[in-house]
């Protein structure tokens, strides 16, 4: 059970994230939504500690995540594997190196830096590697694939980290349709075959609704919404990316309806 | 080709004034900068006494030397200058070595994706800077009076001046490196340790490998210039056979160094790309 209370997070006086708080219990697919900009990978950044609260906790079985530090927060990086919208593979290294990546918290460090991998490791990933058909490849530089390539690595070194939550940021944001699916699948996969909990950040509401189970939106770095994606509905929707014609146009990111933005562009196009 | 139409001249004039009526102070700029150029390379002319009589006059000495060259002859001291040159050659490449090996862990210390803090950084910096200002001669001349003429006292001298030339390089390196690969390791669970074997280093190793192997091949030639201050190898020959007017041999030798550089060059450029080519690094 993975607890986010009052969970903030400051850059200067602007706040990414503003006092969200919620809960997902074990097993979960979440979808977090919201236009750019409203913080949605800061509070993923959070949860896995690569971002510092300023304030709020966020407790995992009772666990504080925020008061961890050096072995023990470590380990919880471990088990909150992240996937993130580029990919973030160490590019010069094989593929199979990258996905021992994910079990560098577990192999004694003077075994990792000399890359004397023990065979249970390698077995592991490439283990990983073949439920996304990628085993062939485990010898080839990460930077020689594909992205949609390049992220199943990504998610192979998630899932050897043997997590309880993976993150996932905009996993599909730079692939194209065919690969959003395989991307995607592969989470779900994960998601019902392990029961491991995914938090995804998606832009396309389409792929929201089709994968996950529940959605929670964000705009100007509050909760604004948080249900089934039944519960979603169209204004609701509108409401949540409307606000991003206003931050375009420069004004307060108040409800101000549809109509006055659209003579915005037109005077901003004739200027 | 079909001919644009007119641009509308006077239209274009008011609305983009500050193309059209730049002020005066902007549109004498260039040209004052061109004079000020001019002026400061007359004086220098002018203050070193250049004199193309003098020049002139000295040219006809200068294909007397040549002449005497002519054919190149290293008489019977052939195996003397090929230990020479394998001295040079080592001194190139043990100092340019130990330079490397010292200044990969300090370089660390000078980044500031490593070290965020410019208290920290910032004197690692400045000595870094502090020893590069000081040129490997000078270094050698120190060392000869330290260590005693020979060739430690050249591999030292390329050693301690290249080792703050690679501390900068090294830094910029890794400070130019993409941050997101760091952060994959890090996301994973990974110690700094493994940031920087994992995510960094992968990075950095071919550039600094092809600037190290840069320094060896330019490094020949400096080792060469110091062995005529003392500090061993073929320049201690080079510089003897010049002070005896030996040119025969002095043409030999300088053919040996031509040689010798050419092959390294050859050499270290292979090599350059066999490190930054495609395969998987370690
Ligand atoms: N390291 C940082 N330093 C300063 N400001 C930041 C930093 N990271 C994020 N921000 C700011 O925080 C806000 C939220 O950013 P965040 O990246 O979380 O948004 P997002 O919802 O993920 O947007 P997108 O959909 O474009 O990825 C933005 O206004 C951004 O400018
Ligand atoms: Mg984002």
């Amino acid at each position: 059970m993975l607890v986010v209370e009052g969970l903030t997070c400051r850059f200067g006086t602007k706040a990414a994230v503003d006092d969200a708080s919620f809960s997902i219990s074990p097993g979960g697919f979440v979808g977090v939504i919201g236009r750019s900009g409203a913080g949605k990978s800061t509070l993923l950044r959070m949860i896995n500690r690569l971002a510092e609260p300023s304030e709020g906790r966020i407790l995992f079985d009772g666990l504080d995540v925020t008061a961890l530090r050096g072995k023990q927060l470590r380990q919880w990086r471990a088990r909150s594997a992240m996937i993130f919208q580029q990919f973030n593979l160490v590019g010069r290294l094989d593929v199979l190196t990258n996905v021992l990546m994910g079990r560098l918290a577990e192999i004694p460090s003077w075994r990792s830096l000399t890359q004397l991998w023990p065979d249970e490791e390698k077995a592991l990933a490439m283990s990983a590697l073949e439920q996304f058909d990628m085993a062939s490849l485990a010898a080839q530089r990460a930077d020689q694939l594909s992205g949609g390539q390049q992220q199943r690595v990504a998610i192979a070194r998630a899932l050897v980290q043997e997590p309880d939550i993976i993150l996932a940021d905009e996993p599909i944001a730079s692939l194209d349709p065919r690969n959003t699916r395989i991307v995607m699948d592969a989470l779900l996969r994960i998601n019902k075959h392990f029961g491991i909990t995914v938090i995804c950040n998606l832009h396309s509401l389409d792929l929201a609704r089709t994968y996950c189970d529940r959605l929670i939106g964000m705009a100007s770095g509050r909760v604004v919404f948080d249900g089934a994606p039944a519960m979603l509905t169209d204004h609701i929707a509108r409401e949540l990316y409307d606000l991003e014609a206003n931050e375009v146009m420069g004004t307060a990111p108040t409800h101000a309806s549809a109509d006055s933005t659209i003579p915005a562009f037109g005077t901003a196009a004739a200027a | 080709m079909t001919e644009s139409p007119k641009p509308d001249f006077e239209g274009l004039r008011a609305r983009h004034p500050e193309v059209f009526d730049r002020p005066l102070s902007a549109r004498l700029a260039t040209p004052t900068m061109m004079i000020a150029a001019f002026s400061v390379f007359v004086f220098g002319l002018i203050d070193l006494e250049f004199s193309p009589s003098r020049f002139f006059s000295g040219l006809h000495q200068l294909g007397w030397i040549a002449l005497m060259m002519i054919p190149p002859d290293p008489g019977s001291s052939l195996p003397v200058y090929l230990v020479a040159l394998g001295e040079t050659l080592s001194i190139a490449l043990l100092g340019t070595t130990l330079a490397a090996v010292f200044a990969l862990p300090v370089s660390l210390l000078a980044a500031r994706n490593i070290v965020p803090s410019s208290i920290f950084r910032f004197p690692v910096r400045r000595f870094l800077d502090s020893i590069r200002g000081v040129d490997t001669l000078i270094w050698a001349l120190v060392w000869i009076n330290v260590v005693g003429l020979g060739p430690f006292a050249g591999v030292l001298a390329i050693a301690v001046a290249d080792f703050g030339a690679f501390g900068k390089l090294f830094s910029e390196a890794i400070e130019a490196a993409d941050r997101k690969q760091v952060e994959g390791i890090r996301a994973s669970g990974g110690n700094a340790l493994h940031e920087i074997r994992f995510g960094l280093m992968p990075q950095v190793l071919p550039v600094i490998a092809g600037q190290v192997l840069y320094f060896i091949e330019s490094n020949t030639r400096s080792a060469t210039i110091i062995g005529i201050v003392g500090a061993g190898g073929i320049g201690l020959q080079l510089a003897e056979q010049i002070r005896v007017l030996e040119w025969q041999k002095v043409s030999f030798l300088i053919l040996m160094i031509l040689v010798a550089v050419a092959a390294i060059d050859w050499i270290s450029s292979k090599l350059r790309f066999a490190i930054i080519g495609r395969r998987a690094v370690v």
